[in-house]
């Protein structure tokens, strides 16, 4: 013990170095100041932010950055998982199909232009506001129907050529 | 080496105890009127609280970083916690002791979150080092490296310092470099003295071990 005793004698004398550790010459004239200044910023900033505190900084938010500050593993696994997430979600819209939906149904009675023109005024004429007078349209007054192919099921583009009686 | 605890340890005293600190003696009626004020939010009375006791807080805070500027940022950082926090302050002990309680913590939080990324950046050591006896008496002819200069004294005992666990740092640093009486290290660290004085010891032993090579 006594040669402890004399050991731990040397030693605090090494550690008496330690008080001669000094910071620059002049660094505690400016020390209480800063500490005055940032006590008043602090406290004008907190008079201002306090309304956008509560918005973007509520507790649970803060609670958990500083969680994340603190466990650096905890922001990964974080990350990852948000990641996973994203990937999730984007595998899954591309692999499911996606069913057309046919706006207006077609049935298979009406077969003939003139009928399906009918039939689309009708249900055009109903839905629309403002052409929810007229009850029906008669096929002979509108104009004539001369497309192609079924009406409904897509249009579809023709090549148009005209001839001239005399042209070149 | 691997060292334990001794199991006889709380009945170990150290040779020589330090003086009673002043924070142990009544506290002045000024320092009280002070606080009233402060707390009222008289920044002038602050300021004269903070000019009181910054030097001993920043000396605490940075034995314990061995960092200048991380020094400078907790101890500035801890008086203002404390300003903010002077409506909890009962008075159940001196000022003094209620700041130091926050800067320590403060500190101690602050090692945790840095760990793995210490770096050292040491204070200039004062002219009276060259001249201090008990440092002339180490680096004399009995010590096993004569050739050691202060500089590098100093830069082995602060590595020997971050090596030891926080609350082993600190009790090193309140009693032996601070000059804390171990009763006044207690209410500080919120333990009873028994505690204070087996990590003392124990501290005392490790950094021994560390800096062997540079004790007689």
């Amino acid at each position: 013990m006594s040669q402890n005793t004399e050991n731990f004698e040397s030693l605090r004398h090494l550690l008496s170095l330690k008080r001669h550790e000094q910071p620059p010459p002049g660094y505690f004239n400016n020390f209480s100041s800063q500490v005055i200044a940032r006590i008043k910023l602090g406290e004008v900033g907190e008079e201002r932010a306090i309304p956008g505190r509560v918005i973007w900084e509520p507790p649970w938010l803060q609670r958990i950055l500083a969680a994340f500050e603190t466990k650096p593993i905890l922001a990964g696994g974080f990350a990852v998982a948000v990641c996973g997430l994203l990937i999730t979600g984007i595998i899954y819209s591309e692999k499911s199909d996606v069913q057309p939906v046919a706006l207006i149904p077609v049935t298979e009675s009406v077969s003939s232009p003139v009928e399906v023109a009918n039939a689309t005024a009708v249900m055009t004429a109903a839905n629309h506001p403002l052409l929810a007078k007229p009850a029906a349209l008669d096929a002979s007054s509108t104009s004539p129907i001369t497309a192609e192919g079924p009406l409904l099921g897509g249009l579809r583009a023709e090549p148009a050529s005209f001839t001239f009686p005399g042209g070149n | 080496m691997i060292m334990t605890e001794p199991a006889s340890r709380k009945a170990f005293r150290p040779p020589d105890e330090p003086p009673a600190d002043p924070v142990a003696t009544p506290v002045p009626v000024e320092e009280m009127e002070l606080v009233k004020r402060a707390r009222k939010g008289d920044l002038t009375a602050y300021d004269d609280l903070v000019r009181r006791y910054q030097e001993r807080i920043y000396a605490t805070i940075y034995h314990m970083t061995s960092n200048h500027e991380d020094a400078n940022d907790l101890a500035q950082e801890a008086f203002i916690k404390a300003f903010q926090a002077l409506r909890s302050f009962k008075g159940g002990s001196s000022f003094y002791t209620w700041v130091y309680r926050i800067a320590v913590n403060k500190t101690i939080n602050f090692l945790k979150q840095r760990k793995n990324k210490a770096q050292m950046s040491l204070d200039d050591l004062d002219f009276n080092a060259e001249h201090d006896p008990d440092l002339v008496a180490l680096i004399s002819e009995k010590t096993p490296r004569r050739e050691v200069g202060l500089a590098e004294l100093q830069e082995k005992l602060n590595i020997a310092m971050q090596k030891l666990s926080e609350p082993h740092r600190l009790v090193v640093t309140l009693h032996d470099v601070q000059g804390l009486s171990h009763e006044e290290i207690a209410k500080i660290m919120d333990c009873n003295i028994g505690t204070v004085r087996s990590r003392l010891f124990y501290a005392r032993q490790q950094l021994q071990a560390y800096l062997s090579d540079y004790l007689q």
